[in-house]
């Protein structure tokens, strides 16, 4: 797998939405997108609020962007962290990436082989906090199916 | 028009409208972006082929989004900023960025009912357009005679 096309972005969408309907129960927007970070395709589940497209796109594109979860930077922006040790938090990475930057959890990228990012999932509309179910959940599910 | 029948976009609807305009893009040597938005602009799935552009991503959503919100083929749109009509002043009004003339972009109606949009982007305008037609003649009798 050297490059995500149309047909492996909707392999991962039609699993990541069967997760998020059977099991968290939660309608939810999923996008992939590819290694430019640019989307490749975005499904907003029946019943899921209209700005969620928006925001898989973004947590997609921060995925690609810095070659890791979301749930990674996401705690450079937890407010716990600060002060605890110097250079242990990036608050100033608020407002970055012409607005596009979206440090929630639920963006995964997509690796291959050689261990190089050729994309990214993400997800928005699960709410966290209720164990296993969360976005980052449902776009691990669009992960998976990728080597099923 | 039949009350017990599609009346508004769902996930199914946009997935089987995208899958009849990727194939039909493809019969035509094509690669191109294709949104679906429900009857308020807001996008529902988005599918950009293998070898489309990055922007046109976009511009299909931008397509879409004009020809739901106006009721009318976004090509349409300009007759409002024609000088000797007395819609002039649209011009300074483009408020949102999303306003798009560029034809492409048609709504998904069932009768009189605006069910959402389909927005194309590919090489020219005139095959947007031509392949959108396609794929409503195609998706009406889905649209007219399939059951919620």
């Amino acid at each position: 797998m050297e490059e995500l096309t149309l047909e492996l972005a909707l392999k991962m969408l039609e699993a990541a939405e069967r997760w998020a309907k059977d099991i968290a129960a939660f309608s939810c927007s999923i996008a992939v997108v590819d290694k430019a970070g640019a989307v490749i395709a975005v499904h907003r589940m029946d019943g899921a609020a209209m700005a969620t497209t928006d925001i898989a796109i973004e947590k997609a594109w921060t995925a690609v962007a810095f070659k890791m979860p979301t749930l990674m930077g996401s705690r450079w922006l937890d407010p716990r962290n600060m002060g605890k040790l110097i250079g242990d938090h990036a608050m100033g990475m608020i407002g970055r990436g012409k607005g596009r930057l979206c440090f929630i959890p639920g963006g995964i990228p997509i690796t291959n082989e050689e261990n190089e990012v050729i994309g990214a999932i993400g997800c928005s509309g699960v709410p966290s906090g209720v164990g296993d179910i969360s976005d980052t959940s449902v776009s691990q599910a669009g992960v998976t199916a990728l080597y099923e | 028009m039949k009350e017990d029948h599609i009346m508004e976009m769902n996930l199914k609807l946009a997935k089987s409208t995208l899958s009849t305009a990727v194939s039909k893009a493809r019969e035509m040597g094509r690669s191109c972006s294709i949104a679906i938005v429900d009857d308020n602009g807001w996008l529902v799935a988005l599918h950009r082929m293998d070898g489309a552009p990055i922007p046109t991503a976009e511009i299909a959503r931008d397509k879409a989004w004009t020809a739901a919100v106006f009721r009318l083929p976004s090509s349409e749109v300009c007759r409002f900023g024609d000088p000797r009509a007395s819609g002039l002043g649209f011009n300074v009004q483009n408020w949102n960025d999303r306003l798009t003339t560029i034809p492409g972009g048609l709504p998904i109606r069932n009768g009189d009912h605006l069910i959402g949009a389909i927005g194309v982007c590919s090489e020219t305008p005139e095959e947007d357009v031509i392949l959108c037609q396609k794929v409503i003649e195609e998706m009406s009798s889905m649209i007219e005679n399939t059951q919620i």
